[in-house]
């Protein structure tokens, strides 16, 4: 019995040498990075401290800035990449989301500021969407897609807080959202490459897009629907490269 | 280059190889093991629409780490309040005579705590169906500040301070991390197995026992009044409607809480009526406290509907005291006692209840 399984892993071993070589001799993966720049009017986020102005001139300081991006997908010539990963980016933590990417040239690059419906009701979850990250409803279960929180002289709420937390994934209520970026130029990747795009993230247009969220009117968004909607509205707007290194 | 590469996973090879013979000659008993738990479908029963267990194997020592959970009252702010504290195994899992249930430090529910059962048929979990999944549920009561009141992160560091998890952990599932996602598939198998299907009126379906003529007559009340809401086996048939409860003093509107369509409002989950004997008072909010007085509910709301009322209900239905009473024995051949004195769902030590 023992003699069987030892075999057994034995040419597992040999043969996953062989494919390793294989895959080796046509190309080396690269790590890439899509890494996360939050600005509001012009200046990288600073959380507390900083106070800023939207476009309806209502000022507001932000203490906190969490946002899931999963499904990220590159086209390219060669090969594509695709991938249902999902990644939680954090003013207060990490900026940034790496993977392994295949020698190539780029020309598109899409991901969903979100999680996949799917995730958001099979159960308890690990890693990103561990609910030990504060960005999981429990008495209407689903995954907060994009949280902001602060305060703001204009806000009516209780110490003129500020809590946006958008999603939903039933139905109408859905407020994921696919971002598409225009690259000016396409991603070359070559053999062992590290490399890194630099995406901004403008608050300002957070406010003000598709749809106009003035803090006065909508201080507090907690849950999934019409509001909640017209955020997630906004949120392809607020995406944008700076650079490609 | 290439040269590097053969000699790193030469080594490679080498260093794989040694382990496994390695790991060959260790006795095969320290290897992780898991006892697999069947989970039986009663007969005459349908299949699950969700199946909980397909990603969470039911095992032994899952069950009785979840089991150690559910009766743990450290998990909450003041120390005193377990799953079990609301949810008690002699109420077959409600809150025994309680309208509301207690939370931490005085506070109380705004809702009735249902008596848990038969949860792997449901697809929607809590009275407005706000909670899609079994796994994830305990999220709600651990950090609600009127129930458990405590932090995912709080309830993590009470298990690991204690070395019995370290070991039930690892014997669940194979090492001894302790993490959110491993708490809550446990708590799951151990919820998900409370399973009752030994009442009488089981033992009548299958042949092995005989209604009275009272629960005969009973029975045929049920079936042209009841049925189609609380449908058989399992008395619910999981959907969302409006029985003609009132708006209440917690504007509760049920499932349009959830939805946000008024289309919604006053809706609530049909639940089951298993072991309804025990469960009282009843409803969403516990208004209503026996169950003739649920039958005269029923009697008085369907022969003068109000606005939202279910289609089903806006028939008059016409029971006489007598049948009425046919009715309740009916009713009370759903209690399995066999369920709620089942050893296997009750805590190993003795357990203080907060009243
Ligand atoms: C303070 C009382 C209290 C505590 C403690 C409590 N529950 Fe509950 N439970 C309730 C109430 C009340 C509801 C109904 C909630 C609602 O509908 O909004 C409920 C609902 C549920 C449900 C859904 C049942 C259904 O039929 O939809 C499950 C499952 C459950 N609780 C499991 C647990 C577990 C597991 C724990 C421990 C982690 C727990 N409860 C702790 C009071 C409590
Ligand atoms: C239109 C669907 C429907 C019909 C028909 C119906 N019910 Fe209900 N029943 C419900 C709903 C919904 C609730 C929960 C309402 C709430 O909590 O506010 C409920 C709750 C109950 C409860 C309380 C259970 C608990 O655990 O709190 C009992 C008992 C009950 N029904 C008995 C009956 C009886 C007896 C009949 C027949 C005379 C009947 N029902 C007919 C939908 C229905």
């Amino acid at each position: 019995m023992y003699k069987d399984n030892f075999l057994i892993i034995w040419v597992v071993v040999v043969g996953l040498t062989v494919v390793m070589f294989e895959a080796d001799a046509q190309s080396k993966a690269a790590d890439f990075t899509l890494r996360f720049k939050n600005t509001a009017n012009g200046n990288s986020l600073v959380l507390l401290d900083s106070t800023y102005k939207n476009t309806f001139g209502e000022s507001y300081q932000v203490t906190k800035l969490k946002y899931y991006i999963s499904n990220i997908h590159l086209t390219g010539k060669q090969s594509n990449y695709k991938s249902k990963e999902v990644f939680l980016l954090n003013a207060a933590g990490s900026d940034s989301a790496t993977f392994q990417l295949k020698p190539g040239i780029y020309t598109e690059l899409r991901f969903m500021l979100g999680v996949d419906s799917i995730l958001n009701c099979s159960g308890a979850q690990d890693g990103a969407l561990d609910p030990l990250n504060g960005m999981f409803w429990t008495w209407n279960s689903g995954y907060v897609y994009f949280k902001m929180e602060g305060y703001s002289t204009s806000s009516t709420a209780d110490l003129q807080r500020i809590e946006h937390h958008i999603g939903g994934y039933r139905g109408i209520n859905k407020a994921d959202r696919q971002i598409e970026l225009t690259l000016k130029e396409p991603i070359v990747i070559k053999d062992g490459d590290t490399k890194a795009i630099f995406i901004q993230v403008d608050l300002d247009k957070y406010w003000q897009g598709k749809s106009d969220i003035k803090i006065a009117e909508n201080a507090l968004i907690m849950f999934p629907g019409e509001l909640a909607k017209k955020s997630a509205d906004n949120f392809s707007g607020m995406f944008s490269i700076i650079s490609i290194k | 280059m290439l040269k590097l590469k053969v000699i790193i996973s030469f080594l490679l090879f080498a260093a794989v190889s040694l382990f496994i013979i390695a790991a060959g000659k260790k006795d095969r008993d320290d290897i992780y093991k898991t006892t697999p738990l069947e989970f039986k479908i009663p007969k005459g029963w349908p299949k699950p629409t969700v199946d909980f267990f397909k990603k969470n194997k039911l095992t032994e020592e899952g069950f009785l780490l979840g089991k150690k959970i559910f009766y743990d009252s450290r998990l909450s702010k003041d120390g005193e309040v377990s799953c079990a504290g609301c949810h008690q195994p002699f109420g077959a899992f409600a809150t025994f005579d309680h309208d509301l249930s207690h939370g931490v430090s005085n506070s109380f529910t705004t809702r009735n705590a249902p008596a848990l059962m038969n949860l792997a048929w449901m697809i929607d979990f809590h009275w407005d169906g706000g909670v899609n999944h079994l796994e994830i549920q305990p999220l709600g009561p651990l950090t609600a500040p009127n129930e458990m009141g405590i932090t995912l992160d709080s309830a993590l560091m009470i298990l690991k301070a204690d070395s019995a998890y370290y070991r039930m952990f690892n014997n669940a599932f194979g090492n001894p991390a302790i993490t959110s996602q491993r708490m809550l598939k446990a708590l799951a198998q151990f919820t998900g197995s409370l399973i009752t299907s030994n009442s009488k009126y089981d033992r009548v379906m299958n042949g092995l026992d005989t209604f009275s003529n009272f629960e005969k007559k009973g029975y045929v009340h049920f079936k042209n009044n009841c049925a189609s809401c609380h449908k058989e086996p399992l008395f619910t048939d999981n959907s969302f409607r409006n029985n003609g409860m009132l708006l209440n003093r917690f504007k509760d509107i049920g499932r349009q809480r959830i939805t946000a369509l008024s289309s919604d409002s006053l809706k609530f989950k049909v639940p089951s009526l298993r072991n309804i004997q025990l469960t009282f008072p009843y409803m969403h909010d516990g208004s209503i406290f026996s169950v003739p007085q649920v039958i005269d509910h029923y009697i008085a709301k369907t022969n003068a509907p109000q606005i939202g009322l279910d289609s089903v209900l806006r028939k008059p239905i016409v029971l006489n005291k007598l049948q009425k009473n046919e009715l309740i024995y009916f009713l009370y051949t759903l209690t399995d006692t066999v369920f709620t004195k089942n050893k296997r769902f009750a805590p190993d030590g003795p357990v203080y209840f907060k009243h």
